[in-house]
């Protein structure tokens, strides 16, 4: 009875909410028009680029990368300052041999994956941000399997700070070219960078240069704030392992 | 126009899934799920809003349909983005009351009854 009390209402709110929504909804397909229309127009011969949603998030609006990225770089400076004099306890110890030796397989096709991803960012479906969070989610894994100590005896953070830093660095370095070129900021094709053959790998000006910047910066700001929050660590008298 | 609706539709029902579990749930941990579930609901409202009957995915060359629209696939990708940027904020706030309140259950921590 208590329990219908409570949740009652607030599940007739959610689907009354609903059906306000559904009511509400407005179709207006069928036609692409505005800038859509532009970029799916002229993605090839203003860009180079085959992937036009590529195209749109590093060229037409590659401002508005920069200012996600920096979004990023606010989060994992938040979250590191905020655990930055903490120190927890030795979390986890890994998981059992085959899985230890099964991981070591299979890392180095995940790497391939992840930069395939990103070297491909402008003529599949892909880029820098997918391409880096694959990046992180391999050494979220190290965690996992190898313990949580494990990472930070291999990769120092000082590591992944420089990273993420050079990645920026090298997205305004690109921006600032364009402008030195006196093209504008981020400018492509207008700075005087090779817009290649369409589809070939080597092709799109900027947007390769851009997508591996991107996926630097995201890979190792994810890894920085996963491995804030399990932050470990100077702890060798915690008692033996566990039996695995 | 079928998919469509089914798109818009299923984008409700998750936005109205997370709004409910932000509204009922106690624990800070499914708050920020309900949060995530939101985020995933407008998400795929975007991304229904952008497509256009016979059209392919925007990477060229295009197919004979033409491509849906290419604007809120990249929209969609900035805002995921963010997302998991709020959703690692969010995270990182519970931990720091957990270590200071030793709760995560709302109606626990002091000075916030209610």
């Amino acid at each position: 009875m208590r329990f219908l009390r409570s949740r009652l209402p607030a599940a007739a709110l959610c689907l009354c909410l609903g059906w306000w929504l559904w009511r509400g909804l407005f179709f207006s397909c069928c036609e692409l028009d505005g800038p859509a229309a532009h970029y799916v127009a002229n993605t090839a011969s203003e860009t180079g680029a085959s992937n036009i949603v590529s195209a749109i998030l590093f060229d037409y609006r590659g401002f508005d990368t920069l200012g996600e990225a920096t979004v990023i770089y606010t989060t994992v400076c938040g979250v590191a300052l905020m655990f930055s004099r903490s120190r927890f306890r030795r979390s986890g110890w890994g998981l059992s041999f085959i899985v230890r030796r099964g991981l070591g397989l299979v890392v180095p096709f995940l790497m391939l994956y992840a930069f395939s991803i990103v070297i491909m960012g402008h003529l599949t479906p892909g880029g820098g941000f997918q391409g880096g969070a694959v990046f992180a989610t391999v050494t979220i894994l190290f965690c996992i399997v190898y313990g949580s100590s494990f990472e930070a005896s291999r990769i120092s953070p000082k590591t992944k700070e420089t990273l993420e830093s050079s990645g920026a660095l090298v997205f305004t370095l690109v921006g600032l070219f364009g402008l030195a070129q006196g093209s504008g900021f981020l400018s492509n094709i207008g700075a005087g960078f090779p817009a290649g053959s369409l589809g070939s790998l080597m092709s799109a000006g900027s947007i390769p240069l851009l997508n591996f910047a991107i996926a630097m910066k995201v890979g190792a700001g994810l890894s920085t704030l996963f491995y804030s929050m399990v932050k470990i660590l100077e702890d060798p008298v915690e008692g033996p392992p566990p039996e695995v | 126009m079928e998919m469509m609706f089914l798109g818009y539709g299923s984008a409700i029902a998750v936005f109205c899934i997370g709004i409910y579990t932000i509204v009922t749930k106690k624990n800070l941990f499914k708050t920020v799920v309900g949060l995530s579930l939101m985020e995933g609901g407008v998400l795929l409202f975007m991304v229904t809003s952008g497509f256009v009957p016979g059209g392919g995915a925007p990477l060229l060359p295009l197919g004979p349909g033409g491509s849906v629209n290419p604007l809120p696939h990249s929209f969609t990708l900035t805002a995921i983005v963010i997302g998991a940027s709020d959703v690692a904020l969010a995270l990182a706030f519970i931990i720091k009351i957990h270590r200071h309140y030793g709760t995560v259950d709302i109606d626990k921590i002091r000075g916030l009854r209610g």
